[in-house]
């Protein structure tokens, strides 16, 4: 069946309304997010909302003063870096032996634990790491966010290994490789785009994520989405300092979000398409 | 260089059994093709000899050793998979070399094996490409090339030539053959082409659901296959099969056309009682244009196919349908009559109830 020029004109006009509805949606709240970040708390929750305004940096000044911001990030970035790190490390070979052998049991159990509210795991974790005096610590942390990245490494990087073909891996056999050696020297170079699209996954669920960092740190280690929850008081809330805080907790994921975009793309496609 | 002895060797997946009791000895030296329609377990036995699958009873042996538990990585043996399996991210210095890595062997040596490897096979001026830039034909000699570099006991080969067109795969077929007369390394060869297994074997072996049919040289099984399967499988177009009787020194189609017994298996025919039952075989290029001889039968053509060296002739006679290959000058075209005689000699008997071959 074909469709006239008239009509395809059309859904090309369609498709791009629809585009720019969603890309609305999806932009409006960062967008807000970062306009209120330059308003003063008392404009941000005006109504209606005030779209023109004289921008100020006060949030992002009292962010700086009342806060220790910068160790904050560094708590994230120290957490979210190691967990990212032990998710692939532990979920790279797991996804290569659950394509390998063509058992997927651990694999859903790792996707019921990920799909499971955190709220499950929080009590036992927090009586756990409490009874191995590790509250506060940064390994509290790192492992209970390994729950998060791991399920998200293996899911990720299944289908990239599924893809490859299986005459490959026995080639590789036939060559002499024993299967660790079929893993790192063959298996592990031919899925490096998986690779990095679930390193960054793994970073940007793993960087936001809120409730084990609510309850396992202390004022040390705090992270930054934890920490911008002072913001929120049980009588008023800042909001200016609280968007100022969440868009600089936006930046690094967004940005590298950006710089890997093409490869995050084509590496999301690539798993899922044989070659 | 190894010699290969499978003794009662039992493959099942799950309730499957695929190979149910198989044995084979394949000598030193020897260039074996294992031929047979798909499912019919010659993938699943050079898998098997790979070490790629496991063996639930019987034994293995590559030279003195049994195999059955030794794992692929140790057996010493290379394999060309029918989609080549090249390592994508390498080049194809690093894929040839990589099998010689894993040995440990010094970079010099691995250079000159690899260069040695290249120039045979004329792919040195590729080495430093990686495949996705190759052809096809390049990256079958690339798989080609892998497994020489190792100069392994045992070479194995599975459909390495079904994804060549078919001027390429004709091409890289004389030159496998010439390889192993030069390398003089064993030799198993896996194809559902009975042309590949005619034109390089030095033993063919026969398989169906998993049974060996019949073991011989490409002739023997061409001349004396064992039974209709083999007759049928083996030749292009197929062996045709005629129901036929013996009486009174007369083979009688059904349909009441008749040959002298003497004339078509002088020997053969005193082994056959009166009345018995027949299926005759006959190769379409055993069929005689023979307009003088009133033994010929006529035989109405149906369908010409012309292959240039040679017409081929779809026909019915006596109640069947069957082939001929004439000389092209005949010139026969649909509703023809050809008078035709299958030649002396040439005429296959087989045992209608068992498809065993007769004497």
């Amino acid at each position: 069946m074909t469709s006239t020029p008239s009509a395809d004109r059309w859904i090309g006009y369609l498709n791009t309304v629809l585009l720019m509805v969603a890309g609305i949606i999806v932009v409006a709240p960062t967008l807000w997010m970062v306009l209120s970040s330059f308003k003063f708390s008392h404009e941000v929750t005006a109504y209606p909302p005030t779209l023109f305004f004289t921008p100020t940096l006060t949030n992002y000044v009292s962010l700086w003063e009342r806060t220790p911001f910068i160790q904050y990030g560094i708590n994230s970035a120290v957490v979210t870096s190691a967990s990212t790190a032990l998710g692939i490390l532990l979920g790279t070979p797991a996804a290569f032996v659950v394509s390998w052998t063509r058992i997927t049991w651990p694999a859903i159990v790792t996707l019921l634990a990920r799909m499971a509210p955190g709220t499950l795991f929080l009590l036992p974790w927090y009586l756990m790491f409490r009874q191995i005096d590790m509250i506060g610590s940064y390994w509290a942390l790192i492992l209970t966010h390994a729950v998060i990245t791991m399920p998200i490494v293996i899911w990720v990087l299944l289908p990239f290994f599924d893809n490859i073909p299986r005459s490959i891996f026995e080639a590789a056999q036939v060559d002499g490789c024993s299967p660790i050696r079929v893993f790192y020297r063959i298996a592990l170079p031919l899925v490096s785009a998986g690779l990095s699209v679930s390193s960054i996954l793994a970073f940007v669920f793993s960087w936001n994520y809120f409730l084990f960092a609510l309850v396992l740190s202390n004022s040390d280690t705090k992270t930054l989405i934890a920490a911008s929850f002072n913001f929120i008081g049980e009588g008023s809330t800042n909001w200016g300092a609280l968007m100022a805080a969440a868009t600089l907790i936006a930046l690094p994921p967004l940005v590298l979000a950006i710089i890997v975009q093409r490869w995050l793309v084509s590496g999301l496609t690539l798993g899922a398409v044989k070659g | 260089m190894a010699s290969i002895r499978i003794r009662n060797l039992v493959k099942r997946f799950g309730n499957v059994t695929v190979i149910p009791d198989l044995s084979l000895d394949i000598p030193d030296h020897e260039f074996v093709v294992l031929v047979g329609p798909s499912g019919c377990g010659k993938s699943t036995l050079l898998r098997i000899l790979a070490g790629l699958e496991s063996v639930n009873e019987g034994d293995v042996y590559i030279g003195e050793e049994r195999v059955n538990t030794v794992p692929a990585a140790k057996r010493d043996i290379a394999m060309v998979f029918q989609d080549y399996a090249l390592y994508p991210h390498m080049t194809v210095r690093q894929n040839m070399a990589f099998a010689l890595e894993m040995r440990g062997m010094s970079k010099a040596e691995i250079e000159e094996r690899v260069q040695k490897a290249a120039k045979l096979l004329h792919i040195d001026g590729l080495l430093d490409r990686r495949p996705k830039a190759l052809s096809g034909g390049q990256r079958q000699r690339v798989a080609m090339g892998r497994a020489i570099v190792r100069d392994p006991k045992v070479f194995l080969f599975d459909e390495p030539l079904s994804n060549l067109d078919a001027k390429l795969r004709a091409q890289v077929r004389a030159e496998i053959k010439a390889l192993s007369q030069q390398l003089r390394t064993t030799m198993v060869f896996v194809t559902h082409d009975q042309i590949e297994a005619m034109t390089m074997a030095d033993r063919i072996v026969v398989m169906q659901s998993g049974v060996i049919q019949q073991v011989g040289s490409p002739e023997e099984v061409y001349e004396k296959p064992a039974n209709m399967f083999v007759a049928g499988f083996i030749g292009s177009p197929s062996m045709n099969f005629i129901p036929a009787r013996m009486t009174d020194g007369e083979i009688c189609l059904e349909d009441g056309v008749s040959f002298p017994a003497e004339r078509l298996f002088p020997v053969r025919s005193q082994a056959i009682e009166a009345g018995q039952p027949l299926t005759l075989g006959v190769r379409p290029e055993h069929f005689l244009f023979a307009p003088d001889d009133p033994a010929a039968f006529k035989a109405q053509v149906s369908l010409v196919e012309p292959l240039g060296s040679d017409t081929l002739v779809h026909f019915t006679a006596g109640g069947i349908d069957a082939v001929a290959r004439v000389s092209p000058d005949l010139r026969p075209k649909p509703g023809d009559v050809l008078p035709l005689i299958p030649a002396p000699n040439k005429v296959h008997l087989f045992m209608p109830e068992t498809g065993e071959a007769i004497c």
